[in-house]
């Protein structure tokens, strides 16, 4: 990762980027509440090319019992990608990175959800990403929010996800695949927008301190974009009147 | 997994009740399936791709394609694997980690009907005898879960191996090199359809939904292929199929399967 | 009484400030009280709770739930109640005390797959919830349609004082047991009765948060429809 030497042209001599977007621009993001039969919540989210389906069963019983916590629900997650969903097929198996994606994620979680009132349960929030095209894990990370606000999971707050980075010496939002294998820096971000903490914070790639605060300020930016999206994908499942639909 | 779904004694009553009238609980017939939904392309990044729901039963396939090296005793063929995966969000009871033997039968079962019917010509996807053909893998992931998985990954499965594109590869120094941006069809020879049926009681009921499947007695899956003909079969459930019975099931899966085949035509059109 | 601070909230969102008391699903910080679900807010004597519009049951005291039996051990059934936990119905609940696990068989009363309408007795969350099924109207379910609402839409379907329940009842001959749990059971000797106190049910679960949702409902109930 970082600065291989490519045909890309990252940011042309008008600061546009290799898929037509201004440094601060988001890529298209999209987000459907309640697209699952089974599930207690769900949301399927496009960000970019990334697809991502996520479904949240819970507070359901734990198994094994050992794993119960007496005094709290606990939350799990699993970060999984389809075997079609690179370029190169995947195994179906769990990776390294997968398992570290889904560490990174629930501690990114954590500190929004309210278990306390539901001992003896766990919440799992299962992410599945059916194509990727870079920054996977702030877009799983922002739909499985909405997926747990739809199961009916107190929260503080939604967690909403996007990555900063840099790329042709500049400083770039949402970092998309061909960026992230041609650029110089990758920081994914997961943000609380009312109580202002940063839940998720990683970094690929070498940042001056001056280039990390600029990340922090353009990637937060970012987020709480995100999050507005987040709240109209909930608005349009519970709050418009007449036009029901129940998932 | 139809034995950790505990259906209630009232809903069970009631299966039974209606079936005596020619009924069933969602309104269908006994040979009706729920209604199919097609989608391909729905991956575009994959090399194919295709949503299949059948009622409230989902499945997503996509296609992988990548020059691979031979089995030894098939130099000249190219590679067919299809798997099928349950994913956690299908349903409460679907678990992560290695795969329980529901879901193993399911990937088998899907994996043969598509290789038995010889779907794909192998013998086209050779890049050089012996040393580096074609490999192309199709990945089911259910999404949701709401029973009959085999006839719903089937679906899935034809549809989006019926609606892909071939990468095109060349040799250069015995190595298979992509050819950007040129695409060949893959050599479809033929269509296969499964449909699996349910035996409750004397009764035979096409495309079980969960309800169905949790009360079963006995369940067929027969897949054919375009001409009419049967090219795999499995049997499941804890009870067994008269001859008779079997003899029925599989003239229904040839009508059943014929309006199928026509919804998959239809939804891959444009494709090939 | 006025409740124009009430409007539609998802979690994090600040509902009001000051000095209120939180209630249900908020949670306060500094001097903000913020919602913890998706619902309508409601801001009264001095209080603030959130009315979720999803989530699944809580068990509650005292509350009658809709079970179905899915195990049991030597003492004692588990039922599970749509909710979180499953609930606990001891053997000694339908034997009494003189209950013996060694000449009492369990299934011969109830086995897996039935349903009954129990009685909450404990929901402390340290433990299972325990079920009684002793007192009047409770017992085994042998007949009558199951349905599935939304355990937030009960108390729309249930009314103000029970007025929206005995509506439909009134007007289609149908005794319906209503759980918490969002289960109930429609028993209905005629079948048009039937499927008219369905499609009500239904229409309540649909349109629960639409004004003049009994007018709706009477109307439909009304028509002479085939």
């Amino acid at each position: 990762m970082g600065g291989r030497d490519t045909d890309i042209v990252l940011l042309d001599e008008n600061g546009i980027r290799s898929d037509g977007r201004k440094v601060n621009e988001t890529r298209k993001v999209t987000i459907k509440a309640g697209v699952l039969k089974n599930a207690n919540g769900s949301a399927y989210i496009e960000f970019g090319d990334n697809k991502i389906l996520v479904g949240v069963y819970g507070p359901r019983d734990v198994h094994p019992k050992h794993m119960s916590d007496t005094s709290t629900g606990i939350l799990r997650c699993r970060y999984h990608m389809a075997p079609f969903s690179v370029g190169e097929r995947k195994n179906p198996a769990p990776s390294r990175r997968e398992i570290e994606i889904s560490k990174v994620i629930k501690e990114a979680l954590q500190p929004a959800v309210m278990l306390k009132e539901f001992p003896r349960t766990a919440v799992d929030v299962y992410m599945e990403v059916l194509q990727a095209d870079g920054g996977t894990r702030c877009a799983a990370l922002t739909g499985a929010s909405v997926a747990l606000a739809d199961a009916g999971i107190p929260m503080r707050d939604l967690v909403a996800g996007c990555a900063a980075g840099k790329a042709a010496d500049t400083v770039i939002l949402d970092v998309n695949n061909e960026e992230d294998q041609a650029g110089q820096a990758d920081l994914p971000i997961g943000y609380m927008p009312n109580l202002e903490k940063i839940t998720l914070l990683q970094l690929d790639g070498v940042l001056t301190p001056e280039e990390y605060k600029a990340c922090l300020e353009i990637g937060i930016d970012g987020c709480k974009q995100v999050y507005e999206i987040q709240k109209k994908a909930l608005q349009e499942k519970y709050f418009s009147t007449g036009d029901v639909k129940n998932g | 997994m139809a034995s950790s779904v505990i259906i209630d004694s009232l809903k069970k009553a009631h299966i039974l009740e209606l079936l005596a009238d020619g009924k069933r609980l969602d309104g269908r017939s006994l040979e009706q399936p729920r209604e199919l939904s097609i989608d391909v392309g729905v991956i575009p990044k994959a090399e194919g791709s295709a949503r299949a729901r059948l009622g409230d039963t989902e499945v997503v396939a996509g296609v992988k394609v990548q020059p691979e090296r031979p089995f030894p005793d098939t130099g000249d063929q190219g590679m067919l694997i299809c798997t099928a995966e349950i994913l956690p969000i299908a349903h409460p009871t679907a678990e992560t980690g290695p795969p329980t033997p529901d879901v193993v039968e399911l990937a088998r079962v899907t994996d043969r009907g598509i290789r038995e019917s010889k779907m794909l010509d192998m013998k086209q996807l050779v890049l050089e005898k012996d040393k580096s053909v074609i490999g192309v893998f199709c990945d089911n992931a259910v999404t949701d879960h709401d029973g009959n998985l085999f006839d719903v990954c089937s679906y899935a499965t034809t549809a989006a191996l019926n609606s892909c594109k071939l990468p095109k590869y060349e040799m250069q120094d015995d190595s298979p090199v992509k050819i950007e941006n040129e695409t060949i069809d893959p050599p479809i020879t033929t269509l296969p359809v499964s449909v699996t049926m349910a035996r409750i009681g004397d009764y035979i009921l096409v495309d079980p939904n969960m309800d169905e499947w949790s009360c079963l007695d006995a369940r067929i899956t027969i897949t054919t292929n375009s001409d009419g003909n049967v090219v795999a079969l499995q049997k499941g459930g804890p009870e067994g199929f008269t001859s008779d019975q079997l003899i029925k099931c599989a003239e229904i899966s040839v009508q059943v399967g014929s309006k199928i085949r026509e919804i998959i035509k239809e939804a891959t059109k444009g494709s090939n | 009484m006025s409740n124009d601070k009430n409007r539609h909230v998802i979690p994090g969102e600040v509902i009001t400030t000051g000095s209120y008391r939180s209630e249900q699903n908020t949670f306060t910080e500094g001097d903000k009280i913020i919602s913890t679900v998706i619902g309508l807010s409601d801001v009264r004597d001095g209080s603030v709770r959130v009315i979720p519009l999803t989530g699944g049951y809580v068990p509650k005291d005292d509350d009658l739930v809709i079970g179905k039996v899915v195990s049991h051990s030597a003492m004692s059934w588990q039922v599970n109640i749509n909710s979180c936990y499953e609930g606990m119905l001891p053997a000694s609940d339908i034997f009494g005390r003189d209950f013996s696990s060694h000449s009492d068989d369990l299934t011969s009363k109830l086995d897996n797959g039935d349903l009954i309408a129990a009685r909450i007795v404990n929901a402390d969350k340290t433990r299972d919830p325990l079920l009684t099924i002793s007192g009047r109207e409770l017992g085994k379910i042998d007949s009558g349609e199951l349905m599935y609402i939304s355990p937030s839409k009960v108390p729309r379907l249930i009314g103000k004082r029970g007025s929206m329940i005995q509506m439909i009842e009134g007007a289609t001959n149908a005794n319906v047991t209503i759980g918490q749990n969002g289960l109930l059971v429609i028993a209905c000797d005629d079948s048009n009765g039937l499927i008219k106190a369905i499609n009500a049910v239904e229409l309540i679960e649909e349109q629960a948060h639409v004004a003049n949702l009994t007018d709706k409902v009477n109307e439909m109930l009304e028509s002479k429809s085939e």
